[in-house]
């Protein structure tokens, strides 16, 4: 596996310098290959418009939808505490965050204490992109989970939080945090009232001025940040702290959104640029290292797409989802990651609304996708993807 | 409303006046239209565009029925079959709409006045109440019925149109003082209709002085609850407006001028936008020439993969910045034919430069976006117009019947 993958790095960096990558479109009238399975639609399930839904996070069984001014609604689609299974959710409970905006949230297992107590809830308040951003982190107790509540918070001056990462074994919650770049904050013990004394250390990768942090995620004890401005980031980390920071201002075509790591490959989405006919159609590959910057090695570029607007990895590595926004192409697009360095089409299921965001779930030993669909009639889809990842 | 019945309507066109000495009824109808070409340099993406579209094409009925102190308003217009995609003016924006003027709905106005309700128990005052879909009582006149062609910038900082309101006026003396409550959704398409299930979530006063015959000043207050998420999930904009606005006979000329300070704070103040407008139009004859300025700050949106659209509903808070549009423009009307008695025709053209500036950083470069940080536009046309005098767009009640719309080149209107 190590000679195979070392072979990979060879091979593309070999066509890295021979100029051979560049933007690969995707012909999205014809997908370059006639698909073998497509996404099965188990389940919608319509979500208050208000405005509707942001995000969903799955785990054990249990869906947590951040469902903007309605709050964050708990859904069992196979976890059994409610009888509910991914083609029938059956909701547990609602529960309205302070100030709504009810963005994205992380159910924090805790592999030291064992406890799967808290809730962590990002707010999106209003900003200004690239400059100005507000909104709090909320944490909620769920140890009973038909009865969450707030029980701490965390807020930061000037800025507001976005998409998280949690190192749980250390007990390190990694925020984006738009203008404010990252912050690493203490989630280990009890959590009560202001968390402002939990706040390890926080990173600007681009500088100010260059940063609006959209994600984060950790892989192998290294941090990977996705920056609207300044592109693409590897972060180093000691005991949570941030150390040297590589590769930046990478993405000079298009402001990047999320991300997603894995097999050695990051991927990170678009979501627009300034200029009239460049939109954020385009999925950047990049080969990642263990101490250098992340390397372009090729990029999808979707025809009829404004906005790539989530990315994932299924766990078992081998499918490579995204959900995309304005045009008529807007909805989940699979790929296979085969050859991680070349995605390979596999699948689409368009909505015409677009999906916001979306997220692998293993229930019952299948996979499914979680996405967002937008107003004006917002849903939680919910796609058997099993056979598509086979 | 269907064609066929628009076609009607125009077949119909024709003073109703007469009806009203034998029945008690007294109904006018009225309409304009407006043939313009428009070409602008630069849009989105540097380039430059014209076109040609029928804007403003409105049909407006009034009716008075003075035993039982009732009036009734409507306005009928056609923007949504005419310009579909908008009017091209750059820096206007609005209702999803970017650099282009958007059409209004087909009723833009069905308003029942019931005037003087207290009778004597009011003293010297008259109180109207009024209820219907139009104009809140905020801001200033709506730019239909002024001078300038071009909507400016600052249309959805100084106006709140097209809303389902319940509305009380008392005017005592020169002073006037209305209230409503409304819808704070604004429409999202031509077709739509408020929500009237939002109806009371927003609310707005004025306060007008006339301390001079055609001098006035208003000064007004709204909030207006998530207008731009018809669900209610967006947040909320705090509104003040002042003006002062003169129409009047200035020797054998008549002068229209109006200077006007907009502000609007939205999402507990996370984003601010000023407008200051002043404007001017002199009629001499058959001869108007007009200018305004006007420097106005908007909220640059999500665009759709059409340079002239925004995404609606939001999927959040966000906007991609702020930017300043100062314009000046300039232009010129001949009225044809006889002053009274007849359609007003008049043949136009409006000239206009503006620059663009950004305010407090965002994504949005207009450098970048429009390939520089100025523009110029020219429009020319023809407007006909017919019996629209005594009606202000934007007032209800009293001063429907004692203002004037200086759109209408009449310079021989009593005051």
């Amino acid at each position: 596996m190590p000679a195979e993958r070392g072979l990979t790095l060879l091979v593309t960096c070999l066509a890295v310098i021979s100029g051979a990558c560049s933007e690969r479109p995707t012909d999205t009238e014809e997908p370059p290959i006639v698909p073998a399975a497509t996404p099965t639609l188990v389940a919608t399930v319509s979500i208050p418009p208000a405005y509707g839904i942001h995000d969903t996070f799955v785990r054990d069984g249990l869906a947590f939808v951040s469902a903007w001014n309605t709050g964050v609604m708990i859904f069992d689609v196979g976890n059994g505490v409610q009888g509910g299974s991914p083609s029938s959710p059956q909701l547990i409970a609602t529960y309205a965050t302070p100030g709504g905006e009810t963005h994205n949230a992380w159910w924090f297992w805790n592999p030291n204490t064992g406890e799967k107590k808290y809730l962590f809830v990002g707010q999106e308040g209003p900003g200004a992109l690239g400059a100005t951003s507000s909104g709090d982190i909320h944490i909620l107790d769920v140890s009973d989970l038909s009865h969450p509540t707030e029980v701490a918070s965390f807020h930061v001056n000037g800025a507001g939080t976005h998409n998280f990462w949690m190192d749980e074994s250390a007990q390190i919650l990694y925020a984006a945090y738009y203008n404010q770049g990252i912050v690493a904050l203490d989630v280990s013990g009890n959590l009560s009232g202001s968390l402002s004394n939990r706040l390890v250390d926080s990173l600007r990768p681009g500088g100010a001025g260059d940063t609006y942090t959209w994600g984060v995620q950790l892989d192998h004890g290294t941090l990977y940040a996705s920056d609207m401005l300044s592109g693409f980031w590897q972060i180093g980390l000691t005991a949570g702290h941030f150390s040297a920071k590589r590769g930046g201002d990478n993405v000079p075509d298009r402001y990047t959104s999320d991300l997603t790591v894995a097999n050695g490959f990051g991927y990170t989405g678009t979501w627009g640029s300034n200029r009239p006919g460049v939109v954020g159609d385009a999925v950047k590959i990049w080969i990642l290292g263990a101490s250098s910057a992340p390397l372009l090695v090729d990029s999808i570029v979707t025809a009829g797409i404004g906005t790539v607007s989530d990315i994932k990895v299924s766990p078992d590595g081998k499918l490579l989802m995204f959900t995309a926004e304005r045009g008529p192409n807007a909805g989940f697009w699979f790929y296979s990651l085969s050859d991680p360095a070349t995605p390979a089409y596999v699948a689409r299921y368009l909505v015409s609304s677009g999906v916001h965001t979306g997220k692998f779930g293993t229930i019952g030993g299948r996979l499914y996708a979680f996405g967002a669909e937008d107003p004006p009639e917002p849903a939680l889809l919910i796609l058997d993807v099993t056979d598509i990842d086979r | 409303m269907t064609r066929a019945s628009f076609l009607g309507l125009v077949a119909a066109w024709a003073p109703l006046a007469p009806l009203g000495a034998q029945h008690g009824l007294t109904a006018r109808l009225s309409g304009q239209g407006i043939l313009v070409g428009t070409y602008a340099d630069p849009v989105a993406g540097g380039q430059s565009l014209g076109e040609v579209r029928l804007v403003q094409p409105i049909i407006m009925l009034d009716v008075g029925l003075p035993r039982l102190r009732l009036t009734f308003h409507a306005t009928a217009d056609f923007e949504g079959w005419t310009m579909p995609h908008g009017e091209l003016a750059p820096g206007d924006w609005g209702e999803g709409y970017v650099d282009r003027r958007h059409p209004h709905t087909y009723v833009h106005e069905l308003m029942l006045s019931a005037e003087d309700v207290l009778g004597h128990f009011d003293g010297k005052a008259r109180t109207t109440l009024s209820v219907g879909k139009g104009f809140v009582p905020f801001g200033t006149d709506d730019p239909m019925s002024r001078p300038v062609e071009r909507f400016p910038v600052n249309h959805h900082l100084s106006q709140i149109l097209e809303r389902a309101l319940v509305m009380a006026e008392v005017d005592v003396g020169p002073a006037t003082i209305e209230g409503a409550v409304f819808n704070g959704d604004e429409p999202e398409s031509p077709g739509q209709s408020p929500s009237l299930s939002r109806v009371g979530d927003s609310w707005a006063a004025r306060l007008t002085l006339r301390p001079l015959p055609g001098l006035e000043w208003q000064g007004s207050r709204a909030v207006v609850h998530s207008p731009e998420n018809r669900a209610g999930a967006g947040t909320d904009a705090r509104k003040w407006s002042t003006s002062v606005r003169a129409d009047r006979r200035a020797g054998p000329a008549h002068l229209y001028a109006l200077v006007e300070w907009a502000r609007t704070s939205e999402a507990d103040g996370v984003f601010v936008f000023h407008s200051v407008l002043a404007e001017a139009a002199v009629t001499a004859g058959r001869h108007q020439p007009y200018y305004r300025f006007e420097r106005t700050e908007r909220p640059e949106d999500m665009r759709t993969l059409d340079p002239f659209r925004s995404v609606r509903p939001h999927l959040d808070n966000s906007i991609l910045g702020t930017s300043r549009w100062s314009i000046h423009t300039l232009g010129y009307g001949l009225r044809l034919g006889a002053p009274i008695g007849h359609p007003d025709v008049v043949p136009f053209i409006e000239v206009s430069y503006g620059r663009i500036a950004t305010v407090d950083g965002g994504l949005f470069d207009p450098t970048t976006f429009y390939g520089r940080d100025s523009f110029w536009s020219a429009s020319g046309g023809l407007r006909i117009a017919w019996g629209m005098r005594g009606h202000r767009m934007g007032r209800y009640g009293v001063p429907t019947r004692t203002m004037d719309m200086p759109a209408m080149t009449e310079p021989d209107r009593a005051r």
